[in-house]
C-alpha cells in the first residue's frame, strides 16, 4: 500500500469517526438543553405555588385568628380549592388537570408541593379550630416553612424560605442566597426571579422575591425593635420592602 | 342552661372503681405467679394453656407474666418514650394553648419544661444511648385520670393540686411538689365584690379569718369554677351560700354572659397570669393591703399510678435535686415573673404532641349550675 493510500484511508477513517460522533451526539445536544429549560420553568412554578399557598393563608388570617369561632371550616380541601383557583388565575395552569405542554419535572413536583401544603393545613387544624384563642401563629411564614420542609423531604428538589435577618435560624441564607438577596434588596420591587446555574451547570438556583404587604406590617413594621404578638422584635419594614425570597435548588445531574 | 348532671361523675367513678378492681385482681394474680417462681411459671402456663385452649387467653396470661420481668422504668427505657398526659384545657403559664410554629404544632409552659427535665433525666438513667422522647397526650383534664388508670400514660403533669381534700383519686400517686407557692385565688370584674370581701376583713381586726370573710363576702354571688379542679372541690366544700356555676374550662367561664359571673375561682398563679396577659377586664381579688387573696394553699405534683414505685422514687429524687440546685426556682421565675412571648418560647423549646390523642372536637365547653347543693 502506497503512502498516498494510507493517507486517504486514515482521512476516510477520521471522517467516518467524526461523522459517527456527530450523529450520535446530535440528539443529545438538544436533550441537554431541555432539562435546563424544564428545571427553570419548574422552579418558577414551584415558587408561584408556594407563594399562592402563603397568599391563601394571609387572606384567611382573620378567620384563622377569630377567637369566637371554634370550627373555622378552613379545611385542607377548602385551602386546596382556593389554591387551585388562585394558581389558575396567576398562571392559567389547572393543578387538577396539568397541561401536556408542562415539563415532566413540573408535572411530577407541583402535585407533591400541593399535597405537602394541604398536609400542613391538615396538621394545623387543631390549632386553627381552637376557640377562645386569637393569635395562633399559623401565618404565611410558618405555613411556608413547613410546606417547604415537607416537600423537600419528599423530593430531590429543595425549597426554602430565606431572608437576610431570619427570625427562624433554619431560614438563614447560605452564601449564594445571601448574595442574591443583597442584589434583590438593591433592585426595585419586581416579580422577576434570579435564576442561575452553578457548580458547572449541574445545579439550578432560583430566588423569587417576597415583598411586605400591608398585612405583614402588623408584625414586621414599625416601631422597629418593639416585640410583636409572637414575641419577635419588629423589623421596622415598609410596605413593598423586600421581606425575603423563596429559594429553590434543582440538581439536574441526578435526573 | 343545662343543669349539671351528677350521673356523668357517677359513671366516671364507677368506671374508675371497676378499673381499680381489675388492677387489684391482676396484682393478686401477679403475686401468685411470683410466688410460683420462674420455674413454676412454665408448667403453670402449660396447664393454663390446656384449660384455655383456643380461647386466645394464653396470650393474655403471658402478658400478665411479662411485667414480672420488666418494671416500669425498664419499659420506658426500652420504648425510648415517656408517655405524658397534659390537659388540653390551657392552664397558662403551666400549659399554654397549642400554637403553630416553624417546627409544627407545639405546646409550651412550665409543666412542659418540667417534662423535658424528666425526659432528660430518664435518658441518663437509661444509659444515654438513645434519648427518651416525651410523647405528649393532650387530653381533657377529667380524662387524664382514666387514661392513667387504663395504663395509657406513664405520668401526667397539669398543675395538679395534690394536697386539697378530694383531689386524689384512688390508685394514683402524687409526687413531692414542683410548685408549692400556689393556692386557690379569685378574679372579679365588679369592684363591689372586692369591697364586700374587704369589709368582712375589716370587721376581723387583729384576727384574720379568710374563710369566714369569703363565706360572707361571696354570699349570694354567682361563683364559677372549673369542673373537677381543686377550686371546684373548694367551692363545693366551703361556700354554701353561693350560686355555683361549673364550667368545662376557664375560658368558658370568662365568656359566659348569662348568668353574669361575679367571681371565678382558680389557681392563683393561673389567675395572676391571665389577668395580666389574657383577660385584662378581670382582676385579682386582693386583701386590704393589696396582696392577692389566697383562699387556701395548694401545691402541684406530678401524678403516676400507685404501683410504679421505681418511677415514683425517680420522680421524687429528681424533683428534690431540681429544687436543691435552684433549677425549679429558676423555672418558676422564668414562667411566672419574666416578660416573654409564649409563641416564641413554643418555637424554640416547645414540645410536639400526638395530634391523634387530642379530642377530635375539643372546644372550651360551657358552664352550668351545680345541682344538689
Amino acid at each position: 500500500m502506497s503512502k498516498k493510500d494510507i493517507l486517504m484511508e486514515s482521512r476516510a477513517f477520521l471522517f467516518i469517526s467524526l461523522s459517527l460522533v456527530f450523529f450520535l451526539t446530535w440528539p443529545n445536544i438538544g436533550r441537554a438543553q431541555a432539562p435546563r429549560e424544564d428545571a427553570e420553568i419548574t422552579a418558577q412554578h414551584l415558587a408561584i405555588l408556594l407563594n399562592v399557598g402563603r397568599l391563601i393563608i394571609e387572606r384567611n388570617q382573620t378567620l384563622i385568628n377569630d377567637p369566637r369561632r371554634g370550627d373555622k371550616g378552613f379545611t385542607p380541601e377548602v385551602f386546596e380549592h382556593e389554591v387551585v383557583d388562585e394558581f389558575i388565575g396567576q398562571t392559567h395552569i389547572d393543578l387538577k388537570n396539568l397541561p401536556s405542554h408542562l415539563p415532566s419535572l413540573a408535572k411530577e413536583l407541583l402535585p407533591v408541593l400541593l399535597q405537602s401544603s394541604k398536609e400542613v393545613v391538615a396538621d394545623a387544624q387543631l390549632v386553627i379550630n381552637q376557640k377562645g384563642i386569637g393569635y395562633k401563629n399559623f401565618v404565611p411564614a410558618t405555613f411556608g416553612s413547613q410546606a417547604a420542609r415537607k416537600f423537600s423531604n419528599r423530593s430531590h428538589v429543595k425549597i426554602k424560605q430565606t431572608t437576610l435577618n431570619p427570625r427562624n435560624l433554619k431560614n438563614t441564607p447560605d452564601a449564594y442566597e445571601e448574595n442574591a438577596l443583597k442584589r434583590l434588596a438593591t433592585q426595585p420591587a419586581s416579580n422577576t426571579s434570579i435564576i442561575e446555574w452553578i457548580d458547572n451547570d449541574t445545579t439550578l438556583r432560583a430566588l423569587t422575591p417576597i415583598y411586605y404587604s400591608k398585612d405583614c406590617l402588623a408584625c414586621h413594621g414599625d416601631p422597629k425593635g418593639i416585640l410583636d404578638i409572637s414575641g419577635y422584635p419588629r423589623e421596622g419594614a415598609q410596605e413593598g420592602d423586600l421581606a425575603g425570597a423563596i429559594s429553590i435548588q434543582i440538581p439536574v445531574k441526578n435526573r | 342552661m343545662a343543669l349539671y348532671n351528677r350521673s356523668s361523675i357517677l359513671n366516671s367513678m364507677i368506671m374508675s372503681r371497676s378499673i381499680i378492681r381489675i388492677r387489684s385482681i391482676t396484682r393478686r394474680l401477679r403475686h401468685c405467679l411470683k410466688e410460683l417462681g420462674s420455674q413454676g411459671i412454665v408448667p403453670f402456663l402449660i396447664v393454663l394453656g390446656f384449660f384455655l385452649q383456643g380461647c386466645g387467653l394464653v396470650f393474655d396470661a403471658v402478658e400478665l407474666v411479662q411485667p414480672l420481668a420488666r418494671d416500669e422504668m425498664s419499659a420506658i427505657c426500652s420504648r425510648g418514650q415517656l408517655r405524658v398526659g397534659i390537659s388540653v384545657e390551657p392552664f397558662r403559664p403551666f400549659v399554654f394553648p397549642a400554637v403553630y410554629t416553624d417546627e409544627g404544632v407545639r405546646v409550651t409552659g412550665l409543666d412542659v419544661e418540667l417534662i423535658r427535665e424528666v425526659a432528660d433525666a430518664l435518658t441518663i438513667y437509661c444509659g444515654g444511648q438513645k434519648p427518651v422522647v416525651p410523647t405528649l397526650h393532650l387530653t381533657r383534664f377529667r380524662d387524664l385520670f382514666i387514661e392513667m388508670n387504663e395504663g395509657h400514660l406513664d405520668l401526667f403533669v397539669s398543675s395538679i393540686g395534690g394536697n386539697v381534700p378530694g383531689a386524689r383519686p384512688a390508685g394514683l400517686w402524687y409526687s413531692i411538689p414542683y410548685f408549692h407557692n400556689g393556692g386557690i385565688g379569685a378574679m372579679i370584674q365588679k369592684p363591689e365584690v372586692s369591697e364586700s370581701v374587704r369589709a368582712q376583713f375589716q370587721k376581723q381586726t387583729g384576727n384574720p379569718d379568710t374563710l369566714a370573710a369569703i363565706q360572707t363576702g361571696f354570699s349570694g354571688l354567682t361563683v364559677a369554677a372549673q369542673k373537677g379542679r381543686t377550686s371546684h372541690l373548694y367551692a363545693e366544700a366551703n361556700l354554701k351560700n353561693i350560686r355555683l356555676l361549673i364550667c368545662d374550662s376557664l375560658p368558658a367561664a370568662v365568656e359566659t354572659r348569662d348568668p353574669r359571673i361575679d367571681v371565678i375561682l382558680s389557681k392563683h398563679a393561673i389567675l395572676d397570669y391571665v389577668t395580666k396577659h389574657v383577660w385584662p377586664d378581670w382582676r385579682l381579688l386582693t386583701r386590704n393591703d393589696g396582696t392577692p387573696l389566697i383562699l387556701t394553699q395548694e401545691s402541684f405534683s406530678v401524678v403516676t399510678v400507685e404501683e410504679h414505685k421505681r418511677l415514683q422514687w425517680f420522680l421524687n429524687n429528681l424533683l428534690y435535686r431540681l429544687e436543691e440546685s435552684g433549677r425549679l426556682e429558676h423555672m418558676r421565675r422564668r414562667w411566672l415573673e419574666e416578660d416573654y412571648a409564649p409563641t416564641r418560647r413554643a418555637t424554640t423549646e416547645g414540645l410536639p404532641f400526638e395530634v391523634s390523642k387530642v379530642p377530635e372536637h375539643y372546644d372550651q365547653g360551657q358552664c352550668r349550675f351545680a345541682t344538689g347543693r
